[in-house]
């Protein structure tokens, strides 16, 4: 720092010499009297691997202010491993299932649900609309990114609540009347 | 006379005051103590750093690996392709019911593919190969037979069963 303004003052001398604002060099050097080792390889890389674990390290999560930005952004990973996890489950039970016995073909599925409670059938309704809705509304948002549309923080944050919103929407409707 | 109109109008501790004095009458606030007053949280780390390895010399570069395209822009354009080419395919069982039996093998084919890539990059971002190797070769090994497994659960689905927005559509009005 010190020696870079001193070198400025230098430049500005030499550009446009004025003694009436001319000012001793002296008062701008400074003197860092440091002592130096060496060492050996060795040494040197455990003082780095030392140095290192005095990087800073990402904090927690809970430290940033929730906003839709990035909330929507890992709704959209839970939600599509939800929706993932849930097929890849049901493609395993449905191998298994001759093997243990269990009746997944779709007869057996609809006799299940048609003789469940309606709070439970809306329940279930709701659990597995509003991952889906969400994750395929917010796809539309990701692929608008990935072609360069509405990538402003204000379109960004516009999207995000109208695909909150279509996804309370089309949840409702398909959960309760569709 | 500043001295006199920062002592007036602001406290003698407020950074203001700090930066209008002149530099030798600045308090010696310990450096370590003023980075600390914004620490008011406790401190919290996803993932304390390991023990420090030092690979090669002390100034390498970082490994940067050669440019493939496979595993770049045509990996990139692969997977939105998949993503937009499920748009259709979701949107026209609401319009029309179910899909015919091609379709909806189109779209068993495009899910597999999609929850593939998914969970792959869930794997990647969170089983860092540095940190915990063997849980990582052991998740991308599960992914691939879960993957192969889900693709032969839904052949045998699309072909001994309904289809699955068939299924889907009666269980939801059962």
């Amino acid at each position: 720092m010190a020696s870079q303004r001193v070198f400025q003052l230098g430049l500005q001398r030499a550009a446009a010499p004025s003694f009436a604002k001319l000012q001793p060099a002296g008062r701008m050097v400074q003197r860092r009297l440091a002592a130096t080792q060496s060492v050996n390889s060795a040494e040197g890389h455990e003082i780095l691997a030392k140095q290192r674990l005095q990087r800073p390290v990402s904090p927690h999560l809970t430290i940033y202010k929730p906003q839709i930005t990035w909330t929507a952004s890992s709704f959209n990973r839970i939600t599509g491993v939800a929706l993932s996890g849930s097929l890849y489950l049901f493609g395993f039970a449905y191998l298994a299932a001759p093997t243990l016995g269990w009746h997944l073909e779709t007869p057996s599925l609809v006799a299940a649900v048609a003789s469940w409670p309606v709070a439970v059938k809306i329940a279930a309704k709701a659990t597995v609309a509003l991952p889906f809705f969400f994750h395929s509304l917010n796809g539309f948002r990701h692929l608008a990114w990935d072609l360069g549309i509405g990538f402003t923080n204000k379109v960004v944050i516009q999207t995000g609540w109208t695909v909150v919103g279509l996804t309370v929407a089309t949840t409702l409707y398909y959960t309760l009347l569709g | 006379m500043l001295s006199t109109l920062a002592r007036a109008s602001a406290k003698p501790s407020s950074p203001l005051t700090q930066s209008l004095r002149p530099s030798f009458v600045r308090t010696a606030v310990p450096k370590s103590t003023r980075i600390a007053a914004f620490h008011a949280t406790q401190r919290q780390q996803i993932l304390p750093p390991l023990p420090q390895t030092i690979e090669g010399t002390a100034n390498d570069p970082t490994p940067v690996p050669t440019p493939e395209p496979v595993h770049g822009s045509y990996h990139w354009s692969f997977e939105r392709i998949v993503s937009a080419g499920l748009i259709p395919l979701t949107i026209a069982p609401f319009a029309a019911g179910s899909l015919n039996p091609v379709t909806d093998s189109i779209l068993c084919a495009l899910l597999v593919i999609h929850s593939h890539i998914g969970f792959e990059s869930c794997i990647v971002d969170y089983f860092p190969v540095k940190r915990i190797p063997l849980a990582r070769k052991v998740a991308m090994w599960a992914l691939r037979i879960g993957t192969l497994t889900l693709g032969v659960a839904l052949y045998s689905f699309e072909t001994n069963d309904v289809g699955i927005t068939e299924a889907v559509t009666r269980i939801w009005h059962a």
